[in-house]
């Protein structure tokens, strides 16, 4: 047990220990909340300074209309721009309108609405001005100008105004969910997500570090250190705090990020308020139980741990960073299978084909997560899976500490599998 | 006899070719102990095998009377192997940390001893601390030391060299023959291997001659000098040699083989031939005599012997 921390502590203090480490972990938080916020700030703040800008209103009602279309424009985007009343009797539209124009002409203002008796009689109201094209502007002034219709209408009819604002302030967002042959299991579009997140978060990060474990063992055979190792640890002990040690890693990393990603999510108030971008967009996370996430974790660790361990027994065939790429390449190739079959899993998780990759231990971590996102599975089948999943990972760090015990001196030539099959049986 | 290593009969076959057959040795405890041979005769392979790091086809291995693989037996013992084996981008002081944490040592006991250790063979002198350096920014020397504090940093009762003097300057070599004599004082157990005979002649108590995998002869030093017999001459000749006098070293009957060291000649005789009748043909041929001594062989010279120039070319496995 000293031995396999002491394996453990080394493997895990010393990749964490290295800048690299520390940059991507600190940095990358930061590149995807810009990635995320910026194009969302980029787009507001360009709103605000070009669109709702210095817009003017031509109200030819006679009713005071355009006031009551500026209030709804200006009270929940008070900063995004100005908004001008320009009230003008019915004769003497036509002049305003032309005036208007030169001034959006001049750049003095962006583009102006006029509304007058036709628009309160349901025949629309006009706008003009530099961006008519823009659609989000545009569904901005028409839901203002409905708005006010409907305030007023309601009014006419003889309802207290405060009521009447409280009735026709509407917040609609709409849910969706699946409804498939199997009848509504599905437990909505935004878990569906999750499963398919955390398939490609677990492929990226074995990508970034299951590797790892491959580049360690090589690292020992080139540098001769592992004889000295194996004269003092068994190959079973030191695969495993190898393994165990790099994954740790790799988690370590993931944990920060998660709690960065929970921190601006809880902040993400104050953020936006600090870059000036009023209201929050609406975020909605899917439910999680206890039990499920607990699953999911598992999967992540499990999943981890297996391909490590195979990353690893192909380390121990070769003995040099250039023939590490293809030693690699059959278990990249099993994890971009795992990948490929996402979408067949998604159209019909219940099919034969799913639930036999559901139990394949190189795909059973993309695929576990995916389908009980979208269906029902039974505690039963999770918690079996997950324990053949476990002894599938114990299996592999046995295999590659066999074939790391016979190759760790064979230097040159790489085995074919033939010689690797007699490795295994000979060790 | 209490035997800190006992080989019975191992073999180990790899799929080219043999490269240990039937070997047989014990190494007495407490003992300096050399394995000689010459390039690829066995040497490594044999050791390996003694570290349980490869396992013989045949024959067993036990050590302090107890199976090479086991668990507790490898604690007690240290290995230094031929060519360095150390993670290059790690702290030294760490790495050395996480070799004796591997024999079971505690941390806070392996720096208190990587302390001593690296102020002793001058790795932390006033001037610079290279315990806080990275491996890879050492020297070859002393990635060497380094190298050696590791086998030693968990007072092993058993210390195994691989071919511990190749590439030491005489000064690291005079400091690890200390170090080897201080470790026999406190009753410790070294084996190690050698293609240099004068270091194993002035270190060991006992030999072990292997040659194309396998054992030439063993024993005590003493004895194996003593059972190489008394028929080695050196002759030391003052003037020129004249045809006469190398027509007297030619003669089969008297002289097998002759070893020019320079100053001296160290002369073999035919076995039944008689020194004095050598000496009274030298004088005939008047050859002025400096020297003419009656020695025990070198172990350079028995060696030569045993294996020969034939044995140092067949006995080349690859595997050392």
């Amino acid at each position: 047990m000293g031995k396999f921390i002491a394996v453990f502590k080394r493997e895990y203090l010393e990749r964490v220990r290295t800048r690299a480490f520390i940059l991507t972990t600190l940095l990358a938080p930061l590149l995807f909340g810009a990635v995320m916020t910026l194009p969302a700030y980029l787009s507001m703040k360009s709103l605000k300074n070009t669109k709702l800008g210095r817009t003017e209103i031509l109200d030819a009602t006679g009713t005071g209309f355009g006031t009551d279309v500026q209030l709804r424009l200006t009270g929940p985007m008070a900063d995004t721009g100005t908004i001008t009343v320009k009230a003008v009797p019915p004769s003497e539209l036509a002049a305003a309108e032309s005036t208007a124009t030169h001034a959006v002409q001049s750049k003095a203002i962006a583009g102006y609405i006029v509304v007058d008796s036709s628009t309160l009689n349901d025949q629309g109201a006009r706008y003009a001005g530099r961006e008519a094209s823009s659609v989000g502007e545009m569904q901005m002034f028409e839901n203002a100008i409905k708005q006010a219709l409907v305030t007023r209408r309601l009014e006419h009819e003889g309802l207290d105004p405060k009521r009447v604002d409280a009735l026709t302030k509407v917040r609609l967002s709409m849910s969706a969910e699946r409804i498939s042959e199997k009848g509504r299991g599905g437990t909505g579009l935004a878990s569906t997500i999750l499963g398919g997140a955390l398939a490609f978060l677990l492929y990226m990060s074995l990508v970034l570090y299951g590797q790892n474990t491959l580049r360690s063992v090589i690292e020992e055979k080139t540098t001769r250190v592992s004889e000295v190792i194996v004269a003092s640890v068994n190959t079973d002990t030191l695969l495993a705090g190898k393994v165990l040690g790099v994954s740790a890693v790799g988690i370590t990393q993931q944990i920060v990020w998660a709690l960065g990603a929970l921190l601006i999510y809880n902040g993400r108030a104050a953020i936006f308020a600090k870059l000036g971008l009023g209201t929050l967009p609406p975020v909605s996370l899917p439910h999680v139980s206890i039990g499920m996430a607990i699953a999911l974790a598992l999967f992540f660790l499990l999943g981890f741990l297996f391909y490590s361990s195979l990353f690893a027994a192909a380390g121990a065939t070769v003995s040099s960073d250039q023939e590490a790429q293809q030693a690699a390449q059959p278990i990249i190739l099993l994890l971009v299978a795992s990948i490929i079959f996402i979408q067949p899993i998604l159209l019909a998780p219940s099919s034969t084909m799913a639930r036999v990759l559901s139990w394949l231990p190189f795909s059973a971590p993309i695929v576990m997560p995916l389908r009980m996102s979208v269906v029902a599975l039974s505690p039963i089948e999770i918690s079996l899976v997950i324990a053949g999943l476990a002894v599938a990972c114990a299996l592999a760090i046995l295999l590659a500490s066999r074939i790391y015990r016979v190759g760790m001196l064979m230097y040159g030539k790489r085995p074919s599998f033939a010689e690797l099959g007699r490795w295994i049986a000979q060790s | 006899m209490d035997y800190a290593i006992d080989i019975r009969g191992i073999s180990k076959r790899f799929a080219e070719h043999t490269a240990v057959r039937e070997l047989s040795l014990q190494v007495p405890t407490g003992s300096v102990y050399g394995i000689l041979g010459p390039n690829g005769a066995g040497k490594t392979t044999t050791i390996r095998m003694i570290l349980n790091v490869i396992a013989p086809d045949t024959g067993t291995i036990s050590i302090f009377g107890q199976p090479s693989g086991d668990a507790k037996v490898r604690d007690r013992v240290g290995y230094l192997p031929e060519e360095r084996g150390l993670y290059r981008k790690m702290q030294v002081r760490r790495m050395l940390k996480f070799l004796a944490e591997l024999k079971g040592v505690p941390g806070h006991v392996a720096d208190v001893r990587i302390t001593e250790w690296m102020q002793r063979l001058s790795l932390t002198t006033p001037e610079r601390d290279w315990g806080l350096a990275k491996v890879d920014e050492l020297s070859r020397g002393m990635q060497q030391k380094v190298q050696f504090i590791g086998t030693l940093l968990h007072e092993p009762d058993l210390v195994i060299l691989d071919e511990p003097f190749s590439g030491l300057d005489p000064i690291n070599a005079q400091a690890l023959k200390d170090t080897v004599i201080d470790l026999k004082r406190k009753g410790k157990t070294v084996i190690f291997s050698t293609h240099l005979m004068d270091n194993a002649e002035r270190l060991c108590d006992s030999v072990c001659i292997i040659a194309r995998g396998e054992k030439v002869l063993d024993g005590a030093v003493t004895a194996v000098k003593a059972a190489a017999g008394d028929r080695t001459i050196a002759l030391g000749l003052v003037g020129a040699r004249t045809p006469g006098i190398s027509a007297v070293l030619g003669n089969r009957t008297l002289v097998s083989r002759i070893d020019d060291n320079n100053r001296f000649l160290e002369i073999e005789l035919t076995p039944g031939a008689d020194p004095q009748q050598l000496l009274r043909d030298l004088v005939a041929a008047g050859a002025g005599i400096e020297r003419f001594e009656r020695v025990n062989p070198s172990l350079h010279q028995i060696f030569l012997q045993r294996v020969g120039a034939k044995g140092v070319e067949e006995g080349m496995s690859g595997h050392g």
